[in-house]
């Protein structure tokens, strides 16, 4: 099941390859068409998922090559569930707002499904070797996209996400290496098998070291700050479904791979680590936000805001604490649809008018109404309002993180706040007003396609803000779990949690 | 003496050598033909392949051998030293030498279908360039199954001599008569330098037969060691040279650039088997109790190769030194694996063995871009080739990842080999210093995907390849992906592939 999850799209890409080359208009559809089998897929995946069971679900394992210890291990939990099912869904979403890619469109959708393979391996993945195949192999398919179908300075936009990404997978390599020799000389035979490496017995030194080649790997991916810098060139020159592909999935590769990988396998030199990394996700939050503010550019201020919102996903995650947790998976989720429909509302826009500046638009609320409702919609979804997801996952990274890190978690709400001030702010000058501008006068409102495009993002973002318990459930004994490896296997304790969170971790929803 | 006896052949184990007998002897006949009947340059090509193929099919039938050799019984021996040790044990029949073998040829023949129009371009003198091409492949070929100095040095001279030649073969240009007399310079000084290093081994340890020296060495505590460790640095620096790691490396980059361009790729990737492959045999048949000594050695110049390799190569606006400077880049991530000893041999002849067919495929697409014929491959003319030669950028393409080492691409295996290899052998900074040079030579590789997809195409038209070059393209990005994904049958045969 899991194995034609990721084989449906990578053979989608190769029909969609053969396609003759004289019929270049049906790349399109038929990716698009092909991409619903791996949707089905997952949508089944997703409601047979047994709740309340804390190990991996429809694992298959099959040897690849024995002596190295390598497999084809697969396996989905609570934590890479969410991220599957996004996956899926932003891939028909990007394709379907690609219409306006008339230069190599074959190339385009190939990459695209490529991608979509890529992307959902490296998180149904639960061997280091088959880990680091996929997280490597996403990296040309973004690249391409970027490269080749980008804005003005996609080229060098392209070439510094591919050397940003590269860098830090070296250091991943490497660890991955080093995990293997010491299973060797542990036990006799190299292994990359996530399950059996937890067993290792590290000393403290070693798994410092490691922890930081896995950290530092992931921490761009993220983009933890100061690692962030590919993030807004990548962002703004990329194509609207390659931005959206981008924010929605790939960068919680790396909040993905922190927690799967570094607190599974080196559990005591995360709980040293917190201070460090949970300082570098606040310092992200509100650098992010504050940056954000400032920016003349809608797509930057969209893709600032992500280093923004990834940082509570960092916090939550370096709150080691339950709903930390909680908050970090579900979180992932909410900004990949958020950010996912910032930035096709963006590429709308931009589609009409070719200008990202704010400062060229004013008023448009008058003559696009249905693009500036939902706008708004998103951008409070985005801000955290109450009964929509944003909220759900911020309030529980902040809750879970009170306990443990107060400092930080307080801190950090104040980005929650600044998020208001940069997007009501963006909304303000971009929508309210008179469109006094001639251009702007005579735009049309959204079409059929484009308003399909945002509603099953808009109903998700209302269904997980009001009833978040279709994901928490899924995801809580495997968070728990997870908790629970950190504290046997250190002398961390978790610190009593507040009240609050039962509200959403328990039965009583609001 | 009966008549019988004087017609049957004494067993002195031809099969042993039966693929360089079948290259050596069918680059005579072609040679001989040529003068005689002048025929048809695409009979000669055929006629080349098959003697290649043929080679190959004793190889396999060596390969059947040495699998029944490695499960001899003890009363059996005296007949496995002889069949394994024919010709006074100067020629060994072990995988090793079989393993040498497959690559050498697999690579001959690619190299032979890739290059094709250069040998329509020498017109009467194609039958010299197929000839010279068979007896380097022979030369090497030797260099990987022969257990004495001598005769790897016999089988280094007979390779490089016909690969000097080769370089220079165009020789109404400048550029390739420079670049063989460059060649032929420093490859010279190099052979010297290795032969002095067998000299000094000799006097070190009292033979040239490497399972002989293992053995004194074995035996007594030390013989003249100092000459013996000049020896050894010696013979690695020459080598070395071969193999284009660095800080000899300085040949490679003017020789790729200025050798006609349908040869460069055989050529590059030839002199890299023939050379690890005698590096393997000699450093780990005779002295693998010396690794704690040549290993510093060895990793030294690997790092340096790299990390050189890598950033010298981000600077190179032609892309055939860029390519060359790279293969220094490679060597050094070879030897990488090669400072592991006999652990690592499966994983260095893996490395070889994908990065040769890579090497040759990327220059085949030079060759077919810039032209078979000529020097030199300026970035420029690879801009827009997306929309100008598809297929070629596609190649190009997939054996460029496969050169940097990105996933689903042989070198990626091949590179998680030897690094896994030299951290398991307590190596853990050079495998630091390989990924980083990894990582910079991400850029360069890039540079000219970027210059291939995303730039606009300049007004040249590219000759579309013929057929040959289009098979041979086809199959070096097949292997690179192909054994990207199932890289387990190669890996389990070189593993078999330590030398005995």
């Amino acid at each position: 099941m899991l194995t034609a999850l990721i084989l449906v799209p990578a053979v989608a890409a190769v029909v969609v390859m053969l396609l003759p080359s004289d019929r270049k208009e049906l790349a399109l559809p038929v990716g698009f068409a092909l991409s619903f089998v791996p949707l089905a897929i997952a949508g089944y995946l997703f409601f047979e998922f047994e709740t309340g069971v804390a190990g991996y679900q429809f694992t298959q394992k099959a040897v690849w090559y024995e002596p190295w210890g390598i497999s084809w291990n697969l396996g989905v939990d609570g934590i890479s569930l969410g991220l599957v099912a996004l996956s899926v869904i932003l891939i028909p979403i990007a394709l379907a707002a690609s219409t306006t890619i008339t230069d190599r469109t074959k190339e385009f959708v190939v990459f695209t499904l490529l991608l979509e393979a890529g992307l959902i391996g490296s998180f149904l993945a639960l061997d280091l070797f088959l880990f680091f195949v996929f997280f490597e192999a996403v990296l040309v398919p973004m690249y391409f996209i970027i490269g080749i179908w980008g804005s003005e300075r996609r080229i060098y936009a392209a070439m510094k996400f591919f050397i940003f990404t590269a860098f830090g997978s070296a250091f991943l390599l490497a660890s991955i290496v080093a995990l293997s020799v010491f299973h060797n000389r542990q036990f006799g035979s190299p292994s990359f098998d996530l399950l059996e490496l937890m067993s290792l017995d590290l000393t403290l030194d070693q798994s410092r070291w490691l922890f930081a080649g896995f950290g530092i790997a992931f921490a761009i991916k993220v983009p933890v700050f100061p690692l962030h810098t590919w993030l807004p060139d990548a962002h703004v020159q990329a194509p609207t479904a390659g931005s959206v592909l981008l924010a929605g999935v790939m960068l919680k590769l790396g909040t993905y791979g922190l927690l799967r990988f570094n607190l599974n396998l080196f559990p005591q030199a995360a709980v040293d680590a917190v201070p460090i990394i949970a300082g570098l996700a606040v310092i992200g939050i509100i650098y992010g936000a504050v940056v954000a503010i400032v920016q003349p550019d809608l797509k930057k201020l969209v893709a600032y805001s992500s280093v923004s919102h990834l940082g509570f996903i960092v916090l939550g995650t370096a709150a080691l604490t339950s709903a930390g947790f909680q908050g970090a998976v579900i979180q992932n989720v909410n900004h990949g649809l958020t950010t996912g429909a910032l930035f096709l509302l963006v590429g709308m826009i931009y589609e009409r008018r070719h200008t990202k500046k704010i400062e060229d638009f004013g008023g448009l609320a008058k003559v696009m109404p249905i693009f500036a409702g939902l706008f708004l919609f998103t951008a409070f979804a985005s801000i955290g309002l109450p009964g929509l997801n944003g909220f759900v996952g911020e309030f529980l990274v902040l809750i879970g993180s009170f306990p443990s890190i107060p400092v930080f978690a307080t801190i950090a709400a104040f980005g929650v706040i600044l998020a208001a001030i940069y997007l009501l702010w963006a909304y303000e000058r971009v929508f309210t007003g008179i469109p006094d501008k001639p251009e702007n006068q005579k735009l049309t409102d959204l079409n059929a396609r484009e308003i399909g495009l945002m509603v099953p993002l808009v109903v998700l973002m209302l269904v997980l803000g009001l009833y978040p318990k279709i994901l928490l459930d899924r995801t809580a004994a495997s968070t728990e779990a997870l908790l629970d490896r950190v504290e046997q296997a250190t002398t961390y304790e978790v610190p009593e949690q507040g009240r609050l969170a039962d509200v959403f971790a328990g039965e009583g929803d609001e | 003496m009966t008549f019988a006896q004087v017609l049957t052949p004494p067993s002195v184990g031809w099969i042993a050598i039966a693929p360089e007998i079948v290259l050596g002897v069918g680059a005579a006949l072609i040679l001989l033909f040529d003068v005689q009947y002048k025929p048809k340059r695409t009979h000669l090509g055929l006629a080349t392949a098959a003697i290649v193929a043929t080679a190959f099919a004793f190889a396999i039938v060596q390969y059947d051998r040495v699998q029944t050799l490695s499960q001899a019984t003890a009363d059996q021996a005296a007949d496995f030293v002889a069949t394994a040790f024919p010709f006074d044990a100067m020629i060994v029949l072990d995988a090793n030498a079989v393993f040498g073998r497959f690559a050498m040829l697999l690579v001959t023949g690619l190299g032979l279908a890739a290059g094709w129009r250069l040998f329509e371009r020498l017109g009467a003198r194609a039958a010299e360039g197929l000839a010279l091409m068979l007896l380097s492949a022979t030369g090497f070929m030797f260099m990987a199954s022969s257990t004495h100095l001598m005769m790897v040095f016999l089988g280094l001279e007979v390779g490089s001599i016909a690969l000097y030649v080769l370089a220079g073969i165009t020789r109404e240009r400048t550029e390739s008569d420079e670049a063989a007399i460059k060649y032929f310079l420093l490859g010279s000084v190099a052979s010297a330098v290795f032969i002095y290093g067998v000299a000094l081994t000799y006097a070190g340890s009292g033979s040239m037969n490497l399972l002989e020296i293992q053995g004194v060495l074995a035996r007594n505590i030390f013989t003249r060691p100092a000459v013996l460790l000049i020896g050894i640095a010696l013979m690695v620096v020459g080598m070395g040279f071969k193999v284009s790691a660095a800080p000899f490396h300085s040949w490679a980059p003017d020789v790729y650039q200025g050798a006609p361009g349908g040869i460069v790729g055989y050529m590059a990737a030839a002199a890299k088997i023939g050379g690890f492959a005698a590096l393997i045999r000699i450093l780990f048949t005779a002295f693998p109790d010396f690794i704690s000594t040549w290993g510093p050695l060895v990793a030294g110049i690997a790092a340096l190769s790299m990390l050189l390799g890598s950033t010298v190569a981000l600077v190179q606006d032609d892309i055939r030194r860029m390519l060359g400077y790279s293969g220094v880049a490679h060597a050094g991530f070879i030897l990488t694996g090669v400072v592991a000893g006999g652990a690592g041999t499966g994983e260095v002849w893996f490395y070889l063995g994908v990065y040769t067919v890579q090497l040759v495929g990327a220059f085949g697409v030079v060759a077919a871009v810039t032209g078979a014929a000529t020097s030199g491959a300026g970035i420029d003319a690879f801009r827009g080739l997306s929309k100008r030669a598809p297929f070629l950028a596609a190649t190009f393409t997939v054996l460029l990842l496969g050169m940097a080492g990105l996933p689903l691409t042989s070198g990626f295996v091949a590179k998680f080999g030897v690094f896994t290899e030299a951290w398991q052998a307590g190596y853990e900074w050079l495998v630091i210093v390989a990924v980083l040079a990894s990582v910079i030579a991400f850029f360069f590789y890039l540079r000219v995907i970027v210059a291939m997809y995303m730039e606009e195409p300049v007004d040249e038209a590219v000759a579309p390849p013929g057929i040959s070059v289009r098979a041979s393209l086809a199959l070096a990005s097949l292997i690179t992906i192909v054994i990207g994904i199932v890289p387990g049958p190669l890996l389990s045969l070189a593993g078999e592939a330590s030398p005995l």
